[in-house]
């Protein structure tokens, strides 16, 4: 599974606060502990004014970079924030996000063409979300015709198919892994991705349909997510799923994660 | 740390990949084939056997465990028959007629190789017959180890024994015997020379009937 460490972003009302007051430590506690937790991607989120989002993401990113190793993922509703903030960033990472809306992909795609860099793509449009699998395909079959026109191989895309709240859902996650499988079918290599906590918007005892939802959506083809690799229970279920779908010979990385402390079993309470 | 002590690392740690090299480097800076051996193989397995005893490892490091030491072992047996050297022993390990379980019995299988025996595998369901021609065909065997992991296969242990009795060649071999529901009282029971709660303890088992 790729890991899109979520932790680091302004929405979340203390990390509001260190970006607010300009607080490293505080930042790059959090960057050390996920890439320490495995984080493939940090998740750098700057959530401010519009007009001061550039240098906050700036800042941002450079004390992360500064702290761990682990490459970045810059995250935006706003591309032409995202073309500012590439060139600071030392090495590769992701882009998060684009989506067929707007300008975004033509934006986007020609500045990493030739790069090494990934780039997290959501399957809405200028019409916004499809309402049903089959026109969440032709959105993504129209983004794959850009992503070939700039040269960007599949194993370089994260697809997001939008995962929305379960308690307003007629039929469960179907849609959605609908959406998972036929994309995997015609590009083995691309990565399906997402939020992972979407999906419990609203309901109580969210941790719960959480890990449902991903044992499922990794059955589906799922192998990339944006959430807190400090969650060792949701971690330990993520460790166990590849180990169930045969992904980890002789369970050797759920022991080595139990062993280096990055998943548990939550306490029972009774 | 030691060329040799480097393998032992290796092996207990289940590193697969580096050890045939370590192994060979070892032979190369000169240490001697039975040390390599004795040390970096039957003592790291003796370790990795200890830890999964004591509930500090889990199976599948144990496989990997032994795995990285057959690795080492195919560079070492050239060297060493070369020199004439003869594993500790030879054994003859298998389970049972009706029982099909092979996960506990390859585990003392590796195990029992990783104390330095030579171990013939009949596989699965093996009849009485099958012990007694395998024991036929290799006069040198000095243990047969049988194994059941059902209640209800626990009777064929017995039925082997006796049949190995009636063939005149109880005396020829100890017989030890394993398996979930086994215990030492059934041991003594059927006349058994010893048994082993666990791989690790089947090893031991295996190097003490030698004595």
């Amino acid at each position: 599974m790729i890991i899109i460490g979520e932790k680091i972003n302004g929405s979340i009302p203390s990390v509001a606060k260190a970006i607010a007051e300009k607080n490293e430590d505080f930042i790059r506690d959090l960057a050390v502990k996920q890439a320490e937790a495995g984080a493939t991607f940090i998740d750098v989120c700057a959530s401010v004014a519009p007009e001061i989002e550039v240098e906050t993401l700036k800042w941002l990113i450079n004390v992360v970079q500064d702290a761990v190793d682990t490459p970045l993922s810059i995250d935006s509703p706003n591309e032409k924030c995202l073309v500012e903030v590439i060139p600071v960033c030392k090495k590769p990472g992701l882009v998060n996000s684009v989506s067929m809306e707007g300008n975004k992909v033509d934006t986007i795609f020609p500045i990493i063409a030739n790069t090494k860099w990934e780039c997290f793509a959501l399957l809405s449009d200028d019409k916004g979300i499809p309402r049903t699998a089959e026109r969440r395909l032709e959105v993504f079959d129209n983004l794959m015709v850009k992503a070939k026109q700039y040269g960007i191989a599949p194993a370089r895309l994260h697809i997001d198919p939008l995962v929305e709240m379960l308690c307003t859902s007629e039929d469960g996650i179907s849609m959605v892994t609908t959406v998972i499988r036929e994309i995997k079918s015609r590009y083995p290599s691309i990565h399906v991705s997402g939020a992972i906590s979407n999906i419990s918007f609203n309901l109580p005892a969210r941790k719960l349909v959480n890990m449902g939802f991903v044992c499922l959506a990794m059955n589906a083809g799922m192998d990339s997510g944006i959430f807190d690799p400090l969650d060792k229970t949701l971690m330990g279920i993520i460790y166990a799923t590849e180990a169930l779908l045969g992904y980890d010979e002789l369970c050797i990385e759920y022991i080595g994660a139990y062993r280096e402390g990055i998943i548990a079993a939550p306490a029972v309470k009774k | 740390m030691s060329k040799v002590q480097e393998v032992a690392a290796a092996v207990e740690n289940g590193k697969v990949k580096i050890v045939a090299g370590l192994v060979q480097e070892a032979l190369d800076e000169g240490c001697a084939a039975d040390e390599i051996l004795n040390v970096g193989m039957i003592g790291a397995m003796a370790v990795v056997g200890e830890k999964f005893k004591n509930n500090e490892i889990f199976v599948p490091e144990m496989l990997i465990a032994a795995r990285a030491m057959k690795k080492g072992i195919e560079v070492l047996t050239p060297v060493l028959k070369a020199q004439g050297a003869e594993p500790v022993g030879r054994l003859i390990l298998g389970t049972v007629a009706g029982d099909l379980h092979d996960i506990g019995k390859n585990l003392v299988g590796m195990m029992i190789e990783g104390a330095g025996f030579e171990v013939i595998d009949l596989g699965v369901d093996v009849p009485a017959e099958k012990f007694i021609e395998a024991m036929k065909e290799n006069p040198d065997v000095k243990i047969v180890a049988l194994s059941a992991l059902l209640t209800t296969t626990m009777p064929a242990i017995k039925d082997t024994i006796d049949a190995i009795v009636a063939s005149g060649l109880r005396d020829t071999v100890k017989i030890m015997i394993g398996g979930a529901p086994v215990t030492q009282a059934f041991a003594d029971e059927v006349g058994a020379d010893g048994y082993s709660e666990d791989a690790a303890s089947a090893a031991q088992l295996a190097t003490k009937l030698l004595g």
